[in-house]
Order: structure tokens, then sequence, then C-alpha cells
């Protein structure tokens, strides 16, 4: 499977242009390795989706490239910046969304939008017109002044969207965007993803849900036991695998 | 039964696997200092017990006052902590949800939590006592079946707050069901205060009179009252008589064990009984009063323009809208307010200079004990109360350093505050010194900083994202260790500042001259001590913070 990354790596963007570069990035978690050697580079303009059975090594893939984990080896380059050099300046680009959403829990949903916003410095005139219209999108403004501790799964990952476009990151990083969100909610956010992606962003998303990964996909990567088995587009992935449906064409490489 | 084992015993394994995972050096660091800290507070029992058995006349009957009175204290206190614990552990915990949807009776639930809320709100007490009976044992010759009798007593003891406190939660939720948990614990605490009083009142016990005296017939007089029984029904008379049977009158002391044994076990009998009809009632009404809605008007607005703004903009309004945090604080500064007041009543030979020196002294003493303890409670879980949230601020342009400087001097305000007012207050109902007008808040300053830099330090070093109950944060072993560091800097500082301050003294009232040798040793000394406690112990949270993968 090592073959079928090099095979297509030389269809991936130059580096110049690489808005998300690491090299052999490798995490060991008492001596068990997370992720082995992972070498991706993703342009401006992309969706990138990544696959894998549970414990394969996708939300610690995602947590290195968002700084909440220290790499064992390789490196990680954000925009041109190296995250462990300059993490502040590489974090000013990059939003985050993590698998299981948090919010705390006596703060309402737009205290917690105010808070990030102060915590990212972005002026309240500069934020309030697209937050109210993207509380609107996603159904979240009947409970947006409530606590937060009263909120369902579903609600809490909603307001974690909507804080994620407060500062306007280039690198979107996102760990399961559609748990427990209703099939309405979900189509609204698929759409986020296609306007976000031709306003030149680049997205990273994890996720299970492998007709959502084939809907939103630019490019898609297997990772199996920390390491990545493929990376390319699905038709790269059909013609790899020789299954006609996604389902078989993960399981042909997830366990291969 | 079988499901009670069980629940306890995966809450033991749990215990045992975290314990297990702790490194080597760590155990034997934490083990250490515990153990520092109990022979420490077993030598100080020691030297002030052994210094009253040599008081002629009223020495070992003041002996047993004090104990009798910190059991009394005691019993208050853990009343207190049961009820704010109970709420997070009976109600507010999400294991629960998990518990009540499995076929298990709630009386197995609520077995399992009173134990774990029970040695959740005791450890503190458990701490402090069993050096005190230890001690009080050793000075009194007490025989050897003293020990074991004394420490089983204490554990006995410490389960009738713990079923009270509980009761009490339960009723409350059951019958007033639309009160919030802040109206609850609010209520319990004003329902606990009144009876305290009301006891004080009626019972009117000599344990908490000053005497002020010269005449012998009044100081035999004192004597005698201070053997006399305190309060025969409360649960903190009984353990004093058992410590004192024990070293004499053995069938008073068998007699006062049985019976604190059989009013634990009733007591806890009463409370299965109560649980059983009141725990799975309450517990889903508590729960429907989560899912209500309610619009609130947005505090944290746009005028947190900065990162430092919002950050503690967002703390505050946690805190206040919290009542476990905010609800203690207050509890304290009641607390707080009473001892200090209560200075106004001195008696009369402390109004001599020497003695109001030395009341100053010790005074300060206290205050800086009460701010580590204020520090352990409040501090040490600050960084763990972003919990989850940490994702935010690790995956933001937002260092972790800035964040612990934020949350430093943040914290080192509102504790400056409180130690510079009590001080200026109680210097003032005292009558102190000019001098020691004027040095005391700079060292209350310096001790602050060194307070809050260990709490910090630690809570950073040692954080719990999973645990959302403060007190739960500040009883982890994080916490044990924070407490300890913290009372034995504040042990050390008053072991340091006693040396310039006896040769002021001597110097000032009896003429001698000063030690200036001794006097700069003391000053060095502190300042080296405080440079160490106020850098250290924040680096070592930064840089632990730095390395950790979140």
């Amino acid at each position: 499977m090592e073959n079928c990354v090099s095979m297509y790596s030389n269809m991936s963007p130059s580096k110049s242009t690489s808005r998300l570069v690491t090299k052999n990035l490798k995490k060991c978690y008492n001596g068990v390795w997370a992720v082995k050697n992972l070498n991706l580079e993703l342009s401006p303009g992309e969706i990138f989706v990544l696959l894998g059975p549970n414990g394969a090594g996708k939300t610690t893939t995602l947590k290195l490239i968002a700084g909440l984990l220290h790499p064992t080896d390789g490196s990680i380059h954000i925009e041109g910046t190296d995250l462990q050099e300059e993490p502040i300046k590489a974090k000013t680009v990059i939003g985050y969304v993590p698998d299981e959403p948090f919010i705390y829990d006596k703060l309402t949903g737009r205290e917690f939008i105010h808070f990030i916003a102060g915590i990212y410095n972005v002026k309240h005139d500069q934020y309030e017109q697209n937050m109210n219209k993207l509380f609107e999108r996603l159904d979240v403004g009947d409970w947006i002044d409530e606590y937060a501790e009263s909120y369902s799964h579903g609600m809490k990952q909603k307001v974690i969207m909507c804080q994620l476009l407060l500062h306007d990151p280039y690198l979107i990083l996102i760990d399961e965007p559609l748990v427990g969100l209703d099939p309405k909610s979900g189509k609204t956010v698929r759409e986020l993803f296609f306007e976000l992606r031709d306003e030149g962003k680049t997205l990273l998303i994890c996720t299970h849900t492998l007709s959502f990964a084939r809907e939103i996909a630019s490019r898609i990567g297997i990772i199996s036991h920390g390491e990545l088995k493929f990376m390319g587009t699905f038709e790269e992935l059909a013609a790899i695998s020789g299954a006609s449906d996604i389902e078989n064409m993960y399981l042909k490489l997830s366990e291969g | 039964m079988n499901h009670l084992h069980l629940i306890v015993s995966s809450r033991w394994k749990n215990i045992a696997a975290s314990i297990a995972s702790m490194k080597l050096l760590r155990l034997i660091s934490f083990i250490f200092v515990i153990s520092c800290f109990l022979f420490g507070a077993y030598y100080l029992f020691l030297r002030v017990f052994g210094y009253l058995t040599t008081v002629e006349v009223i020495g070992y009957a003041l002996m047993d006052r004090i104990i009798e009175m910190a059991f009394f204290v005691f019993f208050i206190m853990l009343v207190f902590s049961n009820v704010i614990t109970s709420f997070s552990t009976f109600f507010n915990n999400r294991e629960l949800d998990f518990l009540f949807t499995l076929p298990v009776q709630p009386t197995s639930i609520y077995l399992a939590k009173l134990f774990e809320s029970c040695t959740y709100a005791s450890w503190a007490t458990m701490v402090i006592a069993l050096p005190l009976v230890v001690a009080y044992g050793v000075v009194t010759q007490a025989p050897i079946f003293y020990y074991p009798i004394a420490v089983s007593s204490i554990f006995i003891y410490v389960i009738i707050p713990a079923a009270l406190a509980s009761m009490l939660i339960f009723a409350i939720f059951r019958f007033l069901p639309r009160l919030t948990s802040r109206d609850v614990i609010i209520l319990s605490l004003v329902l606990i205060s009144g009876l305290t009083f009301l006891y004080v009142r009626v019972n009117n016990p000599a344990l908490l009179k000053i005497f002020e005296t010269e005449n012998e017939q009044e100081l035999l007089q004192y004597a005698a009252n201070l053997t006399a029984v305190g309060g025969t029904y409360i649960p903190s008379t009984w353990l004093s008589n058992i410590l004192k049977g024990c070293n004499g009158d053995i069938h008073q002391g068998v007699f006062y064990f049985f019976l604190l044994l059989f009013v634990t076990f009733s007591t806890v009998i009463i409370a299965f009984f109560v649980a059983k009809i009141l725990y799975a009632q309450s517990w889903l009404l508590v729960g429907e009063r989560g899912t209500q809605r309610k619009k609130r008007i947005s505090i944290l607005s746009r005028r947190q323009t900065s990162a430092t703004k919002a950050l503690l903009a967002k703390d505050i309004l946690l805190f206040v809208r919290e009542p476990t945090q905010w609800v203690q604080l207050f509890v304290f500064i009641i607390l707080l307010a009473v001892y200090v007041f209560s200075l106004r009543r001195t008696p009369m030979y402390f109004t001599f200079p020497l003695w109001r020196t030395i009341i100053a002294f010790a005074n300060f003493a206290y205050i800086s004990f009460v701010i580590a303890t204020l520090g352990v409670r409040f501090i040490f879980p600050t960084v763990s109360l972003e919990r989850a949230g940490i994702w935010l601020l690790g995956s933001s342009p937002f260092s972790f350093e800035r964040l612990i400087k934020i949350k430093y001097f943040f914290s080192l305000f509102t504790a400056v505050i409180i130690i510079e007012c009590l001080l200026l207050l109680s210097n003032l109902l005292i009558k102190t010194d000019q001098r020691l007008h004027v040095t005391m808040p700079f060292i209350a300053l310096v001790v602050a900083a060194s307070l809050v830099s260990i709490n910090l330090g630690m809570g950073s070093r040692f954080p719990q994202f999973k645990e959302d109950n403060p007190s739960k944060i500040a009883a982890g072993s994080g916490g044990i260790l924070a407490a300890l560091m913290s009372i034995t800097y504040v042990g050390i500082m008053v072991i340091i500042l006693a040396t310039p301050a006896y040769y002021y003294l001597r110097g000032r009232f009896l003429n001698k001259p000063h030690n200036v040798f001794m006097i700069v040793v003391a000053c060095v000394l502190f300042i080296i001590i405080n440079i160490a406690t106020i850098v250290l112990p924040l680096r070592i949270g930064i840089l632990s913070f730095k390395r950790r993968d979140f």
C-alpha cells in the first residue's frame, strides 16, 4: 500500500502553493505508534477527507496539525510557517473543530462566540452580521442566548461550526463534522464546506460517513494503524481498489 | 448488594489504575510530601499540647477543650463540605446518567456515591485530625489500644455529616424541585448556619468563650467549667469523650464509642431509606430542570476586544454563575469576618503591647494559612476548569504561557485584596504597632505571590481536564500536593519571620540589643525562599503545560 501513496503523490500541488505540508510526521504514545511517517501536502481550495477505522490515527493527525499534540518526529508547515518553530503565527490561520464539541456550560452560545472573537482579536463589527446570518442558516438562533448546558450534542456542534469562521481561517480542520447533526443541518454544513472551498480555503476533514466523504472530497486519504495507505481522488481509489462502491473501496484499502 | 459491590469495585479499579499509571518518582514524592505534612502537623500539635501540660490548674482541661472545640468545628465544616460535594456527586455527575439506565437499585447507587462524597468532603479534615489525636495520645501517655480506637472513631465520625448532608439535599430537591442548585446550596447553608447558631445559643458551650481574669477563685471555677461536658447530644462531644475515656474512665470511652457507632449506623440506615424513597425521584427532577429553556442576556459581549479581557471576563462569569464556586467563597468570607471581628473582643491581658505584637504575628500566620487554603480550593483548579475547552486555546494563537500568566496575575490581584483587607482590619482591631502596620502588608503581598504561584503552578502541572467539579479537582493528588506545599511554605515563613519578630520584641520590651546577624539571615532566607516559591512552581507549571499533549 506504500505504493498507492507514492504513485499519486506527483498529483499533489507543488510545494510553493501548499497550504499544509507534513513531512515524515510521527507520533508515538507510550511505545505505540499512532501516526507513522505521514506526508501530506494540501493546497488552497481543496477538501481533503481522511478516512480510517477507529484508532487508525485520524484524530491524532488532526490534533498534531492543530498544535494540540507534539510530534515525536517530522515537521508541519502551515502557509510556509513551521508549527513547531512559530506556533502562534501558524495558528492564526487555523480553524479547528474537535470530535467532541465543547462549550463552557455556563456561557450562552453568543457569549462563547464573543469569547472566541476576543481570543482571536476579531472586532465585533467584523463578524456580527455574518455571524447572525450563520446562526439563522444553522438554525441556532432560538438557542444562541441560552446556557450551553441545555444544548444537545448537535446544537453544540453547530455553535462550534459558527465560531470556526470568526477569524477567517485558511486551513480548517474538522473531526467528525456530521456527528449529532440533523439531516437539514448536515446539508447546510455540506454547502458551507463547498462555499469555503470556493473561497480558496483548505479543509481537512476526518469522518466515518463514507457517502459524505464521497460527496465533498477533492481528494481522500485512507489511514490505518497510523500509516497512510492511500491518497488520491475517488477515481484513483476505484482504480486501485478494483471496487465499484465507496464502502468496498474503503474496506479493501483500510484492511489491506 | 452485588450491584453495590460492582459499582464500588469498578471505582476502586479506576483509582488503582490511576495510581499504577503514576510515575514512580511522582508517587514517591507524593508519599514523601504527605508524610512530611503528617509528621509536621503531629510535631506542631505535640509541642502545643506539651506546652499545655505544663500550665498549672487549667492545662489538661484546656487541652481537652481544644480537642472538643476542634471536633465541633470539624463537624460543622464537614456538613458544609458534604452538602456542596453531595450535589455534584449525587446529581451533577455524568456517571449517573449511565448508572440510572441500568437495572440497579437507586440505593446501591446511593451507597456507592455516599462513600465517594464522604471521601471527597472529608480527606482534608482527616489529614488534620489524625496527627491531632495521635499527638494527644502521646502527650497524655495513652495506652496502646487508644490509637486504633481513636483512628477508627474518626473514620466513623466523618460518615454522619455525609449521610445528613445527602438526606438534606434529597429532601430539598424532592419537595422544592423548582429551586436551582444555587438556591439549594444557599438554603442548605442557611439551614446549617441557623442550626449551629441555635445550638451555640441554647447549649451555650463554654468552649467558645475566651476567659479573662487574674483572680485565682475565678480561675478554678473556669477550670471546673472546662471539664464539664460541652454538649451531650452532639457527636463531637462523644468523640472527645472517647479519647478522654481511653486515658482514664474506660467505661466512659466504651460507652461513647458504641454510642458513636450506633448513631452513625442509624444515620446511615435512615439515610438509606430516605434515599430509597427520594433519590431516584429527586435525580429525575433535577435532570428535567436541567433541560428547561431560558433566554439569558449576553454579558460577555462586544467589549471583550482583547484576548486577555475575553479570558478574564469568561473566568469571572463562569465563577459567578457556578454556585458551588462562589457559595464556598462566601462561606469562607463569612467565617473570616466572624474571626476578624472576634479580635475586637480580645481579653484584657492582650491589651499589653507585647501581647498585641504576639497576637498580630499569630494573626498574620493564621491569615496566611487561610489564603493557602483558599488558594488550593480556588486557584489550583482554575487551569483544570478550562476542561475540554483547552482544545480551543491550544489550537488558537494564544500561548499557554500567556494563559497561565493572566490567571496568575488575576488570582494574585484577588488574593492580595483579601489578604490585605483582612490584615488591615485585624491589625486595626488589635491596635498593632505602627511598624508592623507598615511591614506586614508588604510581607503579605510576597506571601500571596508565593501561594498563588504554588497553587497555579501545581494546578498547571497536574491538571484534571475531565473533572468539572472544582472541589474534586482540589481533592485530587495534585491538589493535596499543592495544599501540603502551601501549608509547609506558610510554616517555614512563620518560622523565618519569628526570628526578626523575636529580636524586635526583645529589643523593644526587654531593652536587649538586637541580634543584627540573625535578622539579616532571616531576611536573606525570606528573600531567597520567596524568589524560589514565586518563580519555580509557575515555571514548572508553564513548562509542563507547553510539553503536554492535549
